[in-house]
């Protein structure tokens, strides 16, 4: 047998395993800077973490945001809105 | 740990992309976990929404940084209690975790955890309750809500349906165990969650067991974005309250001065959308009656 | 040093047990095993064993404290019986399809219902393919040689798998005999301590265990696993060899030959009533019969060529199983040992026959009239649909 494994047993240990689930997205959440208030609120309930910190300023990145619109109804400013995807 | 700090100072050991619904507040809820527990601990994920989504993995790659295997579904606090024995005999100190469901807990698994918190192996067991088994279809379990709709729950044209039961006090049964530590979680309350990982983490002496209401989007019909206000209404309402037990003493960690309504809650999800006002008033009187019994618990 | 006991087969297999330093314990009582139990709980309150030890509240529980400890990296053990390896039965197979190196002793008792307490293999026998290699042994020092030779088979390199010692409840379990007792330096010597390589949950060096899989992989895994069982067959037979060159007793490998060199004629049989059966051939010898016996050690991995070279050319053997395989209307081994012949083109009439169900007795006399009926098959041919029941007149 031609063996595609190299172990023996069921083990995962090559690397870690991924889904591009930003590829899920139908809408996505876009930051108004000058409503924000950097409370940190929207990063803290985010289910992928998506929204993160840098220079003190929270970001929302896109990699695996999968467009749920949490940030967008928890944020206490109303800073975040849903902007449809384009060609989705 | 500040909870408002952990996307910053924390490191994230789940996979990036794990396949959980839209908006699913487990998700959150796990990551969350990891990110307080750190990197020197082994997780256990049995079959359910977290084993389904990724994150013990796909072939021969892993869905996390670290340790991470899939117990089966009736036996999580026994595998690791015996990774735990074998660590502790080595005199090396390692956070031995599951991350199971309400079905992997209150049903099939119950047996194994019931005995293990007896035994005082010293594991952190954490309960993601999203009241059924809901990675398989949205099928009852012994945790879901009296009336609720699910697909072995089914509900007529009439209206007429839905489960017969009460939800399974779980929390309380695990508080009655003795264990050292018991608290019940909520992923509105991250802070909270956060404050009790760090306790549970610190428990040297038997089990700590965790439960941690988890509104399901997909199984129950709620709206993702809501998905936590659902997990907050929850809370509000003193249907899911927030309460720990350290060495057999009750606190409640949330105390609503005006509760509200659990008609609030309830209408917001979908599996209640049949219920007559009776029914409703039946859910109420008994999240009084439970609330009460608490709150005389936490005054002793 | 060495010492020279009186022991019963629980005894027998826990200090077996104990002397191969497991570093994880975890039982739950049955009988017959319950004293197995006792004697651990005893030898680690009396700090004779540095073992870490759980009393779980079920066998379910025993197999997957074990699972998750040999995932860790210790070495284990556990003990069980019929009823409570059943329930066992979930984490069971899984052990075996993760490669851990576990030993358990089964103390083989009848399954019910009707409701039993008694001996007979029909437990493990009935779970014979969950991926195990089983070792079945007749008398109670071959149970505490055989304990220690187990962690050596299973942690081989090239098998890393779990192991059974099997052996009948009551008749060995509950029955004294003396049984010399290797000195613990001799055992340390024959018995590096286990590290494995293949599979570890340590924080150090993550990995998952048993992501998703798909079935292309599977089919690996199932490939290499048979891979292991038929080097077991090997690594068995070398153990035996080494153990006893080392400390000096060899309980024949894969299966125990008597009187088969010459024989014309062979009985089967395996476990605890393989005494009454060799004296039953001693008295059929004198009698003129050239019978001969061939005991099963080993059924999994099953030895089938060594089993044919043995029975090939024979005019004819019997088995006798203390178990039955429902829906042939034979018991288990005697379905085992025809494939085996059939394999390897032996082809030799053959007598099934079922005895000592639920703890019977199966006696002296029995094996004589089951001789009997074997060199008349083998003059008249056999109806191998006709199970002959050897029973008891009540």
């Amino acid at each position: 047998m031609k063996f595609k494994s190299k172990y023996i047993v069921p083990v995962g240990a090559d690397g870690i395993y991924e889904i591009d689930t930003g590829k899920w997205r139908t809408e996505r959440p876009v930051m108004d800077k000058d409503k924000c208030i950097e409370c940190g609120i929207c990063a803290m309930y985010c289910p992928v973490f998506s929204i993160i910190k840098e220079d003190e300023k929270y970001i929302i990145t896109y990699d695996y945001c999968k467009g749920c619109g949490i940030c967008v109804h928890e944020c206490p400013k109303d800073a975040i809105d849903m902007i449809p995807e384009e060609g989705k | 740990m500040k909870a408002i700090d952990l996307v910053s100072k924390t490191e994230e050991l789940i996979s990036p992309g794990i396949s959980a619904c839209v908006g699913c507040n487990v998700e959150l809820s796990l990551r969350v976990v990891m990110r307080v527990l750190g990197p020197n601990t082994i997780l256990a994920v049995p079959p359910g929404c977290m084993g389904g989504v990724g994150v013990v993995g796909w072939d021969m790659k892993s869905g996390a940084k670290v340790p991470v295997f899939f117990p089966l579904l009736d036996n999580p606090a026994s595998m690791l209690a015996g990774i735990k024995l074998h660590y502790d005999r080595l005199g090396e100190d390692v956070n031995v975790v599951a991350f199971a469901g309400d079905g992997a807990t209150v049903d099939a698994g119950f047996q194994c955890l019931s005995g293990a918190a007896e035994r005082g192996d010293k594991i952190i067991y954490i309960c993601y309750d999203n009241e059924g088994y809901m990675n398989t279809g949205y099928q009852r379990s012994g945790s879901t809500t009296k009336g609720a709709w699910t697909s072995t729950t089914p509900v007529n044209k009439e209206g007429i349906g839905g489960k017969m039961q009460n939800k399974k006090d779980f929390p309380m049964i695990m508080a009655m165990h003795d264990i050292p530590y018991m608290a019940t979680a909520n992923p509105a309350y991250v802070q909270d969650m956060v404050n009790k990982i760090e306790k549970a983490k610190q428990v040297d002496n038997g089990l700590a067991y965790i439960h941690i209401f988890n509104p399901c989007i997909t199984g129950w019909g709620v709206k993702s974005e809501e998905s936590i206000e659902v997990a907050r209404l929850a809370v509000q309402s003193n249907f899911a309250p927030l309460y720990e037990v350290e060495n057999g003493n009750f606190k409640l960690n949330m105390n609503p001065r005006n509760p509200k309504p659990v008609k609030e809650y309830l209408q917001k999800i979908k599996k209640f959308s049949h219920l007559t006002d009776e029914d409703i008033e039946e859910l109420q009187a008994d999240t009084d009656k439970k609330w009460n019994r608490l709150v005389n618990l936490a005054s002793l | 040093m060495s010492r020279v006991d009186v022991l019963n087969g629980n005894q027998a297999a826990a200090i077996g047990a104990s002397l191969a330093r497991p570093g994880v314990i975890a039982a739950y009582p049955i009988t017959p095993q319950t004293p197995i139990v006792e004697y651990l709980t005893q030898f680690k309150v009396d700090g004779k064993i540095d073992s870490a030890m759980s009393e779980v509240e079920s066998e379910l529980s025993a197999m997957s404290v074990l699972t998750g400890a040999s995932l860790a990296g210790s070495r284990t053990f556990t003990a069980t019986s019929s009823q409570g390896l059943a329930l066992m039965y979930e984490p069971y197979f899984r052990a075996s399809t993760l490669r851990l190196p576990i030993v358990m002793a089964i103390v083989n008792r009848e399954m019910i219902s009707p409701q039993t307490l008694w001996g007979g293999p029909q437990d493990s026998l009935t779970i014979r393919d969950a991926g195990w290699i089983q070792i079945y042994v007749e008398d109670n020092q071959e149970i505490l040689d055989m304990m220690i030779q187990a962690y050596k088979i299973a942690e081989d390199k090239n098998v890393l798998l779990p192991i059974n010692i099997c052996y009948d409840g009551f008749y060995l379990s509950h029955m004294s005999e003396r049984v010399e007792i290797p000195a613990q330096e001799l055992v340390d010597k024959f018995l590096p301590e286990y590290e494995p390589e293949h599979i570890k949950l340590d924080p150090k060096k993550p990995m998952a265990v048993d992501p998703l899989t798909s079935g292309y992989l599977l089919m690996e895994y199932r490939y290499r696993h048979l891979a292991a069982q038929q080097e077991a067959l090997k690594v068995i037979e070398e153990v035996d060899k080494e153990y006893a060159d080392l400390i000096g007793r060899s309980h024949g490998g894969l299966v125990e030959e008597y009187r088969c060199e010459d024989a014309d004629c062979v009985v089967v049989t395996m476990g605890s009533m393989s005494g009454a059966a060799k004296e039953a051939v001693d008295i059929k010898r004198e009698e003129g019969y050239k019978i001969g016996l061939l005991r099963l050690r080993v059924v999994r991995p099953f030895p089938s060529k060594r089993i044919s070279e043995v029975l090939k050319g024979k005019n004819c053997f019997g088995v006798v199983d203390r178990n039955v395989s429902f829906g042939w209307n034979t018991g288990i081994l005697y379905q085992e040992v025809n494939s085996a012949m059939y394999r390897h083109g032996g082809d030799v009439p053959s007598v099934p026959f079922i005895g000592g169900l639920g703890g019977e007795d199966v006696k002296i006399e029995h094996f004589l009239h089951a001789i009997e009926k074997i060199y008349e098959g083998a003059a008249d041919g056999v109806d191998c649909e006709q199970t002959i029941w050897l029973t008891n007149e009540r």
